[in-house]
């Protein structure tokens, strides 16, 4: 029977497709894409085999996860085991990674149909899978951290994936490099963790701080540290500015690593740690909730203003991003968990839409999009479904996981907090509604785009069906009957959670609440952009300096372009300068120098002249006897 | 195996005078020799002078990187200790020298055993870069394998005499090897000659020697057993005064070598200046030297003076990771990026050796071999574009990859492992380098390294972008994918950069054991 002692094979199957098509890859029919897509299949269902395993377990009673490891180095008092831990933290993640994963790999054979690199393509996606399922299944922070440089590092290949086009080679760095900046913070937070407990085990971990092993300052800083990892990966703000770039690479890309997985990494990650960030000081906590305000609220408001379609889908991934750190910022790790459980199924039916939409007319500016309905009515229907997901409409899935963060948020912040997460609830109904207007009702803003759109052909349509089922149905696990028929012990808060299994609990107040400021959003929507979006228009030309504000994305870019040439680079410039000027023509040179100048004068004292040499050795002997004598004395 | 170790150096001594027996004239012609077909190999063998030196370096290459590999696997003790142990006596009994007096004194063990492999790699796969060199190519052989001896030498004498003597050996063809087929840099504003890159580096490297041999004089009449045989000396306890006194002797002296800030500036200068296969060498092993004889005679023979220098040796190895990072993101020049970027490489193996520390001496010798590995793979890649280009200045550039795919993995499997990415060596190298830093009490040096691994990441994947990334620039199109040749010599280095990289027990282990053994050593 395969169980979850098997976990090691998940990784390892994809990435066996990965060097098989890196090296055979154009040897082989099709290029091998039946090769990843068989992979990445398998990994399914062996997870499905995993969680009937797990499930198993869990009603034995107690279960703690399964971890397995080998050792890896071991020298001296540094002793490193990398294993894999299966529990059910993890297990929620598999499910979005395996399943998804999956048929956006089916999606793919149609997207990137005819390109010049397909093998590559799904070679490089197949490394992602196997990295991203790593990740996932990491028991220490050490393997945890080289799987997170690894999906870093297929982000990065795969959004420089047309690297011919100066901006995708541009955003590729861009993401690539404010990552780091995070996993700068990241790594010096390990090492710290490490440094006192002298283990990279995430439970060992856990263990020596549960006994006191760090002080809370030191603990605090650590956590933190840890964080800025997280604000780097799961793009929050100052570092969220890398994934509106990031939309550069193939739209299976940003399906797959730039919306259901990678981008979550950092809230699974701080959800894996929860028990050190409760530990610290509240301050860490609080980083978290404040960072993740800003970033929803940012990200809301340029949502109603950007252009591309992919972009405004960017926006919206960094806004649901944000409400998964206000969760764990509220320490509602089952809220955040459910909301990126049913995020990565609507968010990578949004891209994989907005990829038909894309894939059938050429455009992605909303300005030469519009009635689309009538050509793509499939396509429509599923980005509909996943647009009111995203907007957290009744009964949709997103509803009842934001439902679950506002709960969590309300119990546990003040009411400011709530507001500002339930105005943005609001701002997030505006501009999904805005998109889709803009897209598929209508007249056509471009005629001959509208002309040569299509219907997207069945490989391309099947997953987006299944993903706009799958959208609808996915909340109702926050129904105990729902999770009892599928064999969990229960609701998701009965499966997932940290310290106590949670009741989801849905106080009318919250909902009713929810569901005014959703539908009025709608309604905003469709008064400001239906038919002519005359009512837009003239908002936009009323508020001017905010509409200019918004346009360009609050000048953070600009802001960080300004500190790279102006510090950075100019710092650089300065140190190179340094170290040819001052290091090496004044100090080496000028010893160099010196050494010749010295030669050159004292050359002058052989004049070859006796008389000069005889007074030269009197006078000598009569110091040397002077100093005799003194010395005697 | 005791006489594989005395081969390593035997083999290059002895490919030298095999050399320079072949006829060699100017204006020989070609002749060609009929050879059954073998895959993708010619069907007719070349034969002149010119080749017949090709083919005896392949040769001997080909039996240092046997060799190296034999020794390096073969040397699997726990106890660390010397083996393979060849001691033949040279001077004794005579004047100031005792009965032990001056030996031909062999031995490995695990700190030289990666060291010797990465010697071998790295002199294997040069001779597939340096196939194509037409000018002299006899007399650029005999002094590149003349100082291959020298380097295995080193590596493995275990006589401070014979020590010194092939650390000079290594250091002094290089003065030849890069006036004569260097090349010089001029970008209007900036001019360095190659005559001025080989005098600086050598007057450079000889002050250093010179700092070196005082402490070895110093150290041999403080002892006062009348022998420069290193185990012996290491034996004896040295007055704490005269070791705070004269380990910085060796610790600037080798520290010139090792591209210690601020005595670094020879270094980009010596290796933009190098033609491709002397800069592999000289950056991926000849460096490795000086911090290698910081650790072996430094370190080992006066713990108690490296330990109170160790602060500063630290500060000084910190502002040299940060400091070439920095730099090299100002340069537009490839081989001047990549010349600063073994300053900062070199920068963390000063970090790892100032830690004192169990993990950060391992990690620094991991290091050793990471680099050298990785810088190799860098100049070959320059070499390769500009052997076609003529230029290097990567602005210029623009959408290779489109071209040479090849040519652009190859940088960035190198670039990668030079930013610390997990699976590659550089990774396992600098992470331990930073927990041994951490651990030793210097967490701000250790924040600040990994803060320049970040910076590393800048100008490594900034230059890609600019060279390899982008619209093709059409002014290029006549430039091809790299040699066959240089692509296998690429594969090797991509080969081992991966395998310590994911599985760097092999390595570690037999370092580890080592280390333990040096005295003054926290755990």
């Amino acid at each position: 029977m395969v169980g979850m002692e098997h976990a090691w094979l998940l990784p390892t199957l994809p990435f066996g497709a990965f060097v098989v098509l890196l090296l055979l890859g154009p040897y082989l029919p099709r290029r091998g894409d039946w090769l990843a897509i068989g992979a990445v299949a398998a990994s399914f269902v062996l997870f499905a085999f995993m969680l009937a395993d797990l499930l198993g377990a869990l009603d034995e009673g107690h279960f703690e996860g399964v971890s397995s490891g080998i050792d890896w180095l071991r020298f001296g008092t540094f002793h490193v085991t990398l294993g894999f831990l299966f529990d059910q933290l993890a297990a929620v993640m598999l499910a979005v990674v395996t399943f998804v994963g999956t048929l956006i790999f089916i999606y793919s054979t149609g997207y990137m149909k005819g390109d010049p690199r397909y093998g590559w393509f799904f070679a490089a996606m197949s490394l992602f899978v196997a990295s991203m399922v790593t990740l996932v299944l990491a028991d220490n922070l050490l393997l945890l951290y080289a799987a997170w440089e690894g999906v870093g590092f297929c982000s990065y290949l795969l959004i420089g994936f047309w690297h011919e086009r100066r901006s995708a080679a541009e955003a590729a760095k861009k993401a690539f490099i404010t990552t780091r900046i995070g996993d700068v913070g990241f790594l010096i937070g390990i090492v710290l963790l490490w440094r006192e407990a002298g283990t990279f085990n995430i439970r060992e971990i856990f263990e020596f701080a549960e006994a006191g092993g760090y002080s809370r300052e030191y603990l605090t800083l650590a956590v933190l540290l840890l964080f800025a990892g997280a604000v780097g990966k799961s793009a929050q703000f100052p570092l969220h500015v890398w994934l509106p770039d990031a939309m550069e690479g193939p739209t299976p890309v940003s399906a797959l690593i730039h919306a259901a997985t990678m981008v979550v990494a950092g809230v699974y990650m701080v959800a894996r740690t929860m028990p050190l960030f409760d530990l610290a000081d509240p301050i860490a906590l609080n980083v978290v909730t404040s960072l993740a305000l800003v970033t929803i609220l940012m990200s809301a408001t340029m949502g109603l203003v950007a252009t591309d379609i992919k972009r405004v889908v960017a926006y919206s991934t960094l806004n649901s991003l944000g409400l998964m750190m206000v969760a764990l910022g509220s320490r509602d790790v089952t809220a955040a968990m459910f909301y990126l459980f049913v995020h990565g199924f609507f968010k990578a039916l949004l891209f994989m839409a907005a990829g038909n939409v894309i894939h059938g007319t050429d455009r992605q500016e909303v300005t030469q999009l519009g009635g689309l309905a009538a050509k793509m009515p499939q396509t429509a229907a599923a980005f509909g479904v996943g647009a009111l997901s995203m907007a957290a409409l009744i009964p949709f899935s997103g509803f009842w996981a934001k439902d679950a963060i506002l709960h969590g948020v309300s119990t546990h912040q003040n009411a400011l907090v709530t507001a500002l997460v339930a105005f943005s609830a609001f701002l997030s109904a505006v501009y999904m509604g805005r998109l889709y207007i803009l897209t598929f009702t209508g007249r056509p803003r471009d005629h001959h785009a509208y002309e040569h759109a299509h219907e997207a052909p069945p490989n391309m349509l099947l997953p987006v069906l299944v993903l706009a089922a799958i959208s609808v149905v996915a909340g109702f696990w926050t129904f105990d009957a729902v999770g009892e028929a599928l064999g969990f012990p229960g609701s998701i808060g009965k499966f997932v959670f940290f310290e106590e299994p949670e009741e989801l609990k849905f106080p009318s107040a919250i909902a009713v609440a929810s569901i005014v400021s959703v539908v009025v959003g709608l309604a905003v929507a469709g008064w400001a952009w239906w038919g002519e979006a005359r009512p837009a228009r003239v908002l936009g030309e009323r508020f001017r300096p905010i509409y200019q504000l918004l346009w360009h994305k609050y000048y953070v870019d600009e802001a960080y372009q300004w500190v790279i040439d102006r510090i950075v680079l100019a710092l650089g410039r300065v140190i190179a300068w340094f170290d040819r000027v001052v290091v090496n023509d004044t100090g080496v040179d000028g010893t160099a120098g010196l050494a010749f100048f010295t030669g050159f004068e004292l050359k002058f004292l052989q004049t070859g002249r006796l008389p000069n040499y005889a007074l030269a050795i009197a006078a000598g002997a009569l110091i040397a006897a002077a100093v005799l004598l003194a010395v005697r004395v | 195996m005791e006489w594989a170790v005395f081969a390593t150096i035997a083999v290059p001594v002895g490919t030298c005078l095999l050399l320079m027996l072949i006829p060699y004239r100017h204006d020989e012609q070609v002749r060609y020799l009929p050879v059954p077909k073998l895959g993708p190999l010619p069907d007719r063998l070349p034969l002149s002078g010119r080749y017949l030196v090709r083919y005896l370096c392949l040769l001997s290459g080909t039996a240092l990187f046997a060799l190296s590999l034999a020794i390096f696997v073969a040397y699997q003790f726990e106890d660390g200790g010397y083996r393979y142990d060849l001691r033949l006596d040279w001077l004794r009994d005579v004047a100031f020298l005792g009965d032990r007096g001056i030996s031909f004194h062999l031995a490995v063990d695990g700190i030289t055993a990666p060291l010797i492999l990465l010697t071998g790699i790295v002199i294997f796969t040069g001779v597939f870069i340096s196939w194509n060199i037409d000018y002299r190519n006899k007399d650029y052989f005999v002094l590149l394998f003349l100082l291959v001896s020298g380097v295995y030498g080193v590596f493995a004498s275990l006589d401070l005499f014979w020590f010194f003597f092939w650390y000079e050996v290594a250091v002094l063809p290089m003065y030849f090897l890069i006036a004569i087929w260097g090349a010089s840099t001029n970008f209007g504003n900036f001019v360095r000659t190659k005559e001025y890159g080989a005098l600086k580096l050598v007057l450079y490297l000889v002050a250093g020697s010179v700092l070196i041999f005082i402490g070895i004089f110093a150290t041999f009449v403080e002892a006062g057993l009348g022998t420069f045989d290193l185990p012996a000396l290491q034996a004896v306890a040295y007055d704490e005064t005269f070791q705070k006194i004269f380990f910085p002797f060796f610790m600037l002296g080798f520290g010139v070598l090792a591209g210690l800030w601020p005595f670094h500036t020879w270094s980009p200068d010596g290796h933009v200046a190098a033609p491709t296969a002397v800069s592999m060498l000289h950056a991926g092993v000849l460096m490795k030297l000086g911090a290698f004889g910081i650790l072996r005679v430094g370190m080992a023979l006066m713990p108690e003076g490296a330990h109170f220098w160790a602060p500063v040796m630290m500060t000084l190895g910190v502002t040299g990771a940060l400091y070439g990072a920095v730099s090299a993101l100002a340069q537009t020049d490839l081989k001047y990026m990549v010349g600063y970027s073994s300053v900062s490489h070199m920068g963390y193996v000063i970090m790892g050796l100032a830690s004192m520390h169990e993990i950060g001496i391992n990690g620094a010798v991991l290091q050793m071999f990471a680099h050298g590995v990785m810088t190799a793979l860098m100049f070959t890649n320059v070499g390769a574009l500009y052997d076609q280009a003529h230029v290097r200045d990567m602005t210029i550039f623009g959408g290779l990859a489109q071209r040479m795919p090849r040519h652009a993995a190859y940088w960035a499997a190198a670039g990668l492992s030079s930013l610390g990415l997990p699976g590659l060596a550089g990774f396992v190298a600098e992470l331990l380098i930073f927990v041994g830093v951490f651990r030793a009490g210097y967490p701000w040096a250790g924040a600040l390294g990994i803060l320049a691994a970040a910076i590393t990441a800048t100008y490594i994947l900034r230059m890609l972008a600019r060279a390899y990334f982008g619209p093709f620039n059409e002014r290029w199109n006549f430039l091809k994918e790299m040699r066959p040749g240089e692509q296998f010599g690429g594969a090797v280095l991509v080969f081992f950069l991966a395998f310590a990289g994911m599985w760097p027990f092999p390595f570690l282990e037999r370092i580890a054991a080592s280390v333990k053994n040096l005295p003054g050593i926290s755990q």
